[in-house]
Order: structure tokens, then sequence, then C-alpha cells
């Protein structure tokens, strides 16, 4: 008996050890890794340590190149290295969430509400900096905005750096500006006047789909044109309604009287030919469709910055087009820019040297050489500066490093930024805004499904299934499609989620003076 | 009883037999044609999108047979080669070694596990069921790999997880069990051969069917591989072809997507339709190849590996 013991015993020793030594063969090949670790180990004697940065997107051709440079400078004045790694956009999301959740040694890593840091703040995956910032690095302290400090902060402590440059992602209607001159259309600026250009497209160019939206997201546009919601993409989450001047007040859009009214247009719209029949289906992006003249209005995902990429391209492929923009806040009558919680880099909690990080993040955001050479290239090689403007070598085949080519988002520093000419008018449009430009109180709130789990993912499903049809007017009696919807809704557990997401917007609301 | 009776329904049952057959075999062969048919149509229609001009598809959508001719889908995919070649390389590298490497370990494993003479086969076959019916799941399996064995941005750890699949081992192990009598290898060892011996010289000439199913099964799971890429290689120089593609797919649905609300402009050139079609050709292309010359042995490897249990 023991002695069969005995001999299991040693059997699984055995195995243990042919793990060990598979082990060990990997460590070998593995060395480049294994080699940065250990320099990240000795980094409290002052040796060279190597940085892990993560970002998320895909690596620009000539980011070797950019790196080398990079640590040259890096390595004289703060004596460290930088190693640049890539996400790549394929499952992002889960990538984040394990290197976060695996203990890897990371030093920096992109922070955005859109990359959950509200819930990563709080879960404790980002180490606190309000100690670090005023020794490790003062410049870049006082760089940027205290009120922006504060807006950052997750139960009173500051996770994130956040980007200083303000713009806005409010999005707008896109529309074919030659159509509507030549068939004498209404400029598409209320829902009216938007119904109006969609029947004349419909009636002048039967090939031409009115709206482009698939997958029923075209309801996000409308929400922003006829309602005044807290949220600037008029994606409140499960139905509900805050709007921006009574945020305390949260009810339900949801089976509302508005929400039937606006679900009868749909249909009309549809039994008028402004869908395709299978828009559910349609895997096109709307701004493709845009773009190849297979659509005439895209009313959902076009902020400044995008429709500009649109107006560029459609000029080089079909310059006798005409695109125009109409952005929802002039309907509204107000404009948030971004928060500043929207382009950050953090400190992971698993990085070994965060003085030096928080230094090297300092020198990216305020020492000009370093700030052009991760957000345009090398001068003369990647980029030339025109007149005050950017001006790219070559084109975006040849160019190794485009304009903002490492994703940099998060470090665009106002006084040293370069802008292609096309941007102008952006920057006009920005202009405008900042006119109308009222603060953004809804990001800073971070939503805790936790207690719903279950319920949000059953919703979702609901959603699809009922909701979707009922949004492109593929069901024929609107009401009756409207309450099977809502009472599915509610066997899912709509009544638990919007409660507890009321309450936790109200508190959110009182912990920060919000009337 | 009625002799007469019978002989002339024996006549009529004959008579219906080969009329049965023969719409047995009407019905069946005009069902696998069209089976086919419903099979091949997609991979004609991805075959005559890549030789379509992209505005012919934007305007008229996929036609079975291309009514605007161009090559500049695959003039675009070949226009800067040098990653899709390095893709390329590192897909053929890594089906190569780890299809060799795997089916090395896998007949091995097999053929040990078959052994009545092997004491401890229950408790090695134990483990290798174990990891069928639990495993630990992508949080754990990721950290073993990036940080105890620090296998992130290697070629190692894009053949290392997959050489030895249970399933795999578990067929080979009948497949060898049933084409290789134990007297057989009684009478090698009376002949003065050792274990080794008798592994390469008759275990694997005699499993040759199950080798060619095992392997084209192992350098399938390699050439489709991209989960790997996608998790462990940061350093787009070692992206497999698979993944390599994947993400260029995936970029446009982001675009598409999340930079709705993030204010994201993303500065890479969008590969249209032609293109995004000449890249599927290029990539299944070898694999098809190498299909008709496995295919033979194919069907009696897994019937018999599977059948005997």
């Amino acid at each position: 008996m023991r002695n069969k013991t005995i001999r299991h015993l040693s059997l699984v020793l055995a195995l243990m050890l042919f793990a060990g030594v598979l082990a060990a063969c990997n460590n070998g090949s593995g060395g480049s890794t294994q080699g940065s670790e250990q320099g990240g180990t000795s980094g409290n004697k002052g040796e060279k340590v190597t940085l892990q940065f993560y970002m998320l997107g895909d690596a620009p051709k000539d980011l070797p190149v950019i790196e080398s440079e990079i640590n040259k400078l890096a390595e004289a004045d703060l004596n460290v290295n930088v190693k640049f790694n890539y996400t790549s956009w394929t499952d992002w999301d889960q990538k984040y969430k394990l290197l976060l959740s695996s203990g890897q040694p990371i030093d920096l890593i992109f922070t955005a509400d859109w990359t959950f840091y509200q819930s990563y703040a709080k879960k404790g995956a980002f180490l606190p900096l309000d100690e670090m910032l005023p020794t490790a690095a003062p410049a870049l302290k006082a760089h940027v905005p205290d009120d922006m400090w504060d807006a950052v902060k997750i139960n009173d402590k500051i996770y994130t750096v956040p980007s200083t440059w303000i713009e806005y992602v409010t999005e707008g209607i896109a529309y074919r500006e030659d159509l509507r001159e030549k068939y004498n259309l209404p400029k598409p600026e209320s829902l009216e006047t938007l119904e109006a250009y969609l029947e004349g497209i419909k009636a002048n160019e039967p090939n031409i789909i009115p709206i482009a939206d698939s997958n029923a997201n075209h309801t996000h546009g409308i929400r922003q044109l006829t309602s005044k919601l807290v949220n600037t993409a008029g994606q409140l989450p499960y139905g509900l309604d805050i709007m921006y001047d009574t945020p305390s007040t949260v009810t339900s859009y949801w089976g509302s009287a508005q929400h039937l009214e606006d679900l009868k247009t749909y249909k009309r719209w549809m039994d008028k030919g402004f869908f395709p029949k299978n828009v559910l289906n349609v895997k096109d992006t709307s701004n493709s469709l845009l773009q190849n003249g297979k659509a005439a209005v895209v009313l959902s995902g076009e902020n400044p910055n995008k429709f500009n990429a649109d107006v560029i391209k459609v000029q080089s492929t079909h310059p006798d087009w005409k695109l125009a923009y109409f952005p929802y806040p002039n309907a509204k009558g107000f404009a948030q820019p971004v928060h500043p919680i929207h382009n950050g880099f953090a400190i992971p909690r698993s990085s070994k040297n965060p003085e030096k990080a928080l230094a090297f993040y300092e020198k990216l955001v305020t020492d000009k050489r370093y700030n052009w050479l991760t957000e345009y290239g090398i001068e003369g090689k990647n980029f030339e500066v025109d007149n005050g403007y950017y001006k790219m070598v070559g084109d975006a085949q040849t160019n190794g490093f485009p304009r903002e080519g490492m994703n940099g988002w998060a470090w665009r520093n106002p006084e040293f930024m370069l802008y292609d000419k096309t941007f102008d008018d952006v920057l006009t449009m920005f202009e405008d805004l900042d006119k109308i430009k009222k603060p953004d109180i809804f990001t800073g709130f971070a939503e805790d499904w936790t207690p719903y789990q279950a319920e949000k993912a059953a919703l979702e499903q609901v959603e699809k299934q009922y909701l979707y049809p009922l949004n492109v007017g593929l069901v024929a009696d609107v009401e009756a499609g409207l309450n099977t919807f809502m009472e599915k809704a509610k066997q899912a557990g709509l009544e638990k989620i919007q409660a507890d997401y009321t309450k936790q917007w109200q508190e959110y609301l009182k912990s920060t003076g919000i009337q | 009883m009625n002799t007469p009776m019978n002989t002339h329904t024996r006549t009529n049952t004959r008579l219906r037999d080969s009329e049965f057959t023969f719409m047995f075999q009407l019905i069946s062969y005009s069902f696998i044609i069209i089976l086919s048919i419903m099979c091949l149509l997609p991979f004609l229609l991805i075959l005559s999108g890549s030789f379509s001009s992209n505005e012919s598809i934007v305007r008229n959508g996929y036609h079975l047979f291309p009514t605007d001719f161009s090559l500049e889908g695959y003039k675009m995919v070949f226009k800067f080669p040098t990653q899709v070649l390095k893709a390329y390389g590192v897909t053929v590298f890594t089906t190569v070694v780890g299809t060799t490497l795997g089916l090395f370990l896998i007949t091995m494993a097999g053929f040990v596990l078959q052994r009545k003479d092997f004491k401890y086969r229950n408790t090695f076959s134990f483990f290798i069921y174990f990891t069928t019916l639990f495993g630990g799941g992508l949080v754990p399996w990721y950290i073993m790999l990036a940080n105890y064995f620090n296998l992130t941005d290697t070629y190692t750890v894009l053949i290392f997880p997959g050489l030895m699949t249970p399933f795999l081992i578990i067929l080979m192990k009948n497949f060898i069990r049933s084409a290789v009598p134990d007297e057989l290898i009684e009478s090698a060892k009376i002949d003065g051969a050792n274990d080794f011996r008798i592994y390469v010289s008759i275990v694997l000439k005699l499993a040759m069917p199950g080798i060619a199913t095992v392997g084209l099964f192992l350098a399938l799971g390699y050439w489709n591989d991209w989960f790997t890429s996608s998790l462990f290689i940061n350093n787009p120089d070692m992206y497999q072809l698979q993944f390599y593609l994947y993400n260029t797919m995936n970029t446009i649905t982001f675009i598409d997507q999340m930079a709705i609300g993030t204010g994201i402009t993303l500065s890479q050139e969008v590969p249209t339709e032609s293109t995004k079609m000449a890249m599927a050709i290029v990539v299944t292309g070898p694999i098809l190849f190498l299909y008709p010359f496995v295919q033979r042995y194919f069907v009696k490897g897994l019937t018999i590996g599977a059948v005997k249990g």
C-alpha cells in the first residue's frame, strides 16, 4: 500500500520535473522579455531600466526607428529605455483585461472612458499618482490644469494623466450637399426637414439608399436631434432619459409616448423606403456607403474629425460631389467637449518603476523633441513643417509614420501640435462649438453593473430581438410591438436595472455637487 | 407453400431492387452534387470578388463571375509584399515545425499508451483525459504562458501550446492499437529490437494513415491559428498570416464602431473589398493544395482510429 503511494508520488514528481525542464527551455527562447524584466528589478540601484509601454491599436511601420531615437534621448535624460507595445484592434478589450489582470510588468498603459478607466481604477488596477506627481513629474503636474486633475479623480485619487487638448466628438448629420442643391431640397436640420430631404432623395435618386446607418444605429442620431440628453453621444443605457437641464430627474424613454411616436416615424420611413429591407444585416460601414455614393445621409457616428476624413476621401475620388454637416449641438443648443478621462495614461499596479515611468511620460508631453518624434515622426523624413502646417512626406503608403501614427492621442500637447491644412475646417467647427460649450457632467460617472450583470446580458438580447426591428420599421403594428418589447424587457429585469442605475447616478450627482 | 407465387415475387423484387438502387443513387448523387455546389459557391464568390475591380463590387455587389475583371486586389496585396511575406513565412515555419514536432510527440505518446506492458499507462491516460474534462480557462492559461514561461513575443508560443492535443493522442493511440498487432511487437522483441527501434521501424510505418490524418489536423490547426498571435505577439513582424488578415479586417470594424464616440482617427489605409478577397485567396491557397495529397489516407485513418475504442 505504502509502496504504491510512494510510486505515485515519484511519478508526479517526475512529471513536475519534466514540466520544469520544458519551462527552462522556453525561458531560453523567451530571452528578450526576461532580460527586460531583470533590467526592471535592478532599477533601484539607479541602473538603466526598460519601461514597458502599452498602447492600443497597431504599430506604425517605422516604430523601431522612432523607438531607437526616443531611447537615445531617454537614456541621456533619465537613463531609461522604452519598449513600445501594441495590442492591435483584434479583441483589444479582452487583451486589455488580460494585461491588467495577469500581473505582467507594465509601466504605462493607455486609459480612456471607453477602455473602462473608471471601473479599473475603482478595482485598484492602477497606482494612485497624487504623491508621485510633485516629486517625479513636477512639470507635468503644472502642465495639466487643476480642474482636469480634479475631474479624473476616482475616490479622491488621481489614477491617470489626462490629455490637455480639448476636442469635440459630438456627432452630427453628414449629407450629400450636391444632391440637395440639385433637387432644391431643404437642409436636414430638424426632424421635419430631414424627412423632406430624405423624401427628395428617394424620389429623384432611385439607386441611392437615403439612410446609410445599419443595425438600427440611426436612433442615437435622432435622439440627439430631438432631445437635450445629458450624454453627448445620445446613448444612455437601458432606455433611460436624463435631460441636461434637470439631471436629477431620471425617467424611462422606453415605453414612453415619445418612444412610441419615434418608432412610428421609423415605421413611416421604412414604408417610404428610406432604409434598405435588409438593414439589420448590412455589413458595410455607414461611412463607406456615403463615400462611395451608395447612400445620402449618415445620422450616427459622424464626429467633426470623422466627417473631415470623409470629405478628404470624397474630394480625391469624386471631386464633383459635395458633403455637408449639421452638428447636433446646434439643434440642442449646447456642446460638451470631451471629458478629461477621455484620453490618458495610467501606471498599472504591476509596474516596477512607477517614478521613472512618470518622469518619462512627463518628457513625452512637455519636451518638444519627444513629443514631435512620437506624434509626427522624424522631421524631414516623415513630415515637414510648411507655413506652420503639418505636411506628410510622400503618402500614406510610402510613409512609415503618418501623423499621430503611434496613436498618441493621450500625449497631445496643444502648444506643440501641428495640424494638416485640411484640419482647419474641423478647428473652425471646434471654435463654433466652443461658443455653446457646457461641461460634460456624464462621463465622470462610473457605472457599476455587477449588481445586475445577468439582467444586463438578458436585456441586451431582448433589445436585439424585439427593439431593433421596431427601430427600422420592420414591425407592422408598432404599438403592439412596443408592448411586446416592454413586456420582454421587464421579464429580463429592466426595472431592476433602471432603479439601480438611477440610484448610482443620483449618488454620483450628490458626490460631485451637480444640481 | 406457394412456390410459383414465390418465384414470381422474387423476380419482381429483384426488378424493384435495381429500380430502388437506381433511385437511391440518383437522389444521393444529386444531393451530394447540390451540397458540394453549395460549399463551393461562397469560395467561387471570393475568387470572383478577388478578380473584380473594387468599383464594381461596391456598385453591383458580388457576382459569381467577375463583371469587371481586374487584378488590382492582388496588386494591392503584393504592392508592399514584405508584411504579407513575413506573415506567410511565420505561418509556414510554425506549421512545418509544429506539425513535425507534434507528430513525433503524439505518435510516441500513442505508442507508449497503447502498450499493455506499460505499467502506468492508466495513470498517464488519466492525466491526458483529465485536461479534456477540466480546463483552467483563459486567464490562468494566459498567465502561465506569459508570466511563468515568459513566452510573449517568441516563436515558441506559436508552436508550443498546439503541440499535443488530447483528442489527437487518443486518436493516435487507438489507431496504433488497431494497426500494429501485439504479436508483431513481440516477435520484433524476440528478434532483438528495442522499444525505440520498434517505434521507428514498425509503428511509424504501419501507422502511416493515422499519421497523415493527425498530421493534417495539426497542420490545419497551425495554419488557421490566429488566437495565439492575437494574445501573445506584439511584434508585427511575427504575426501569423491569419492574424495579419483578421487584424486588418478588425481595424475596419473598429473604425466604424468604436471611433464614433472616441474621436480617434486612424491613419492606416483601409483595404478595399477586392483586396480583402485577394487576401483571403492568398491565405487559403496552400492548405487547399495540401488537402488532395493527404485526403486518400484521411478517411481510413479517421475511421479506424475512431471506431475501435
